[in-house]
């Protein structure tokens, strides 16, 4: 799979592709610094460009990956969405990550609502786990309102982590829930629509 | 169903074939990576960063446009080592760098045969202006091959990591002829 095949999905307000060469310096930006700490971070620069190459040859091994989520108008970059797996990983994970600055608009909701709809509707995925710190707190809030709920049985990667397991792929689709995020995201996507309470991813 | 040698060319030699990463070669590359063998060679690595290197092999590639290249005898396709171009950032220079993965199949100028494929590539087809090899000072069979491919050590080149001895040996780019 070269990145020309990975396909580009879209979404009212994203378009998500593979990551390019050209977006590296974003990548590196967000996994130098303290956002990443959730993420096996702050990397180094070596550090952080060896795991954006992997990211690219992980679609190659894996036939998935992590999707580039950009702006569909500017086409600047917000972050990264999609499935993972690289060594040690007891299950395929749906991972997502937000540029520190651009959080709070729902675009990993967004983003990862059409993801795990690819990954169950077109690579054979009948379940997903995502693999998330305890303390961070964002992003048990995003798996929540994805629906994930914590898998206490589950292996997790090294102990550290808390794993929590998203709706099975014949159970989402047409549910009240997938309704509920979807409704979630056109709030989002309303100009007029002030979310409540701080910002989340 | 996945094309991993779309933008990776083949290069042929009289024994070899030099192609791009594929999943399958994972287990050797990884295998390698486990043995002590490895430590001339950024080795031994975790499994986690042992499959992260393979993984990057492909993006380096996609990235750059040269990269290395899985070593193969001519006629089967077992992956013998790695041999190719490297310059993963933030690294000073763009590097030729070489790996035969198993001792039962160094000693026959494999590496040498591969090592000056993917110079010429680099002269002819990248138009490269200098290329440099990382070298561990305890690593003598490779400070020999970079004599033999014609590079000298340049003391006054930086290397990767100012924390480990390295020795940058420097190939000289052959007179263009026109």
């Amino acid at each position: 799979m070269t990145q020309s095949s990975i396909p580009t999905l879209e979404t009212r307000r994203l378009t998500l592709r593979g990551p390019e060469p050209e977006d590296y310096p974003d990548f590196k930006a967000t996994f130098t610094s303290y956002r990443a700490r959730f993420m096996g971070g702050p990397l180094n620069a070596y550090e952080s460009w060896m795991l954006y190459a992997a990211e690219i040859g992980h679609w190659q091994i894996r036939g998935y990956g992590m999707w580039m989520i950009h702006d569909k108008q500017s086409d600047e970059t917000f972050g990264m969405a999609g499935g993972w797996k690289p060594a040690k990983w007891p299950e395929a994970e749906i991972a997502w990550v937000i540029w520190p600055d651009r959080n709070g608009n729902g675009y990993a909701l967004e983003a990862t609502h059409a993801v795990r709809n690819y990954l169950y509707d077109h690579c054979g995925w009948e379940t997903a786990v995502s693999y998330i710190d305890p303390k961070n707190l964002d992003s048990i809030r995003l798996a929540e309102r994805l629906g994930a709920v914590k898998d206490k049985d589950a292996a997790t990667i090294d102990g550290n982590d808390a794993v929590y397991r998203h709706p099975a792929a014949n159970t989402l689709k047409g549910s009240q829930l997938a309704h509920g995020i979807e409704m979630e995201i056109s709030h989002y996507a309303d100009p007029l629509f002030k979310p409540k309470g701080w910002a989340l991813d | 169903m996945i094309d991993t040698s779309r933008h990776i060319p083949v290069l042929e030699t009289d024994r070899l074939v030099l192609r791009g990463p594929k999943p399958a070669d994972l287990e050797a590359f990884m295998a390698f990576y486990k043995t002590e063998r490895s430590h001339m060679a950024g080795g031994p690595l975790t499994e986690k960063l042992s499959w992260q290197a393979f993984a990057a092999d492909f993006g380096h590639w996609a990235i750059l446009g040269f990269g290395r290249f899985i070593v193969t005898l001519l006629g089967e396709d077992r992956p013998i080592g790695l041999v190719g171009l490297y310059a993963p950032h933030p690294r000073p220079e763009n590097e030729v760098g070489w790996v035969i993965f198993d001792s039962a199949d160094e000693g026959k100028g494999y590496a040498r045969e591969a090592a000056q494929t993917c110079l010429d590539y680099a002269w002819r087809v990248l138009d490269w202006g200098t290329a440099v090899s990382y070298i561990d000072p305890e690593n003598t069979a490779s400070v020999r091959l970079a004599e033999r491919l014609g590079a000298t050590l340049d003391p006054d080149a930086r290397t990767p990591d100012p924390e480990k001895p390295c020795l940058v040996y420097r190939h000289p780019r052959p007179e263009v002829q026109s």
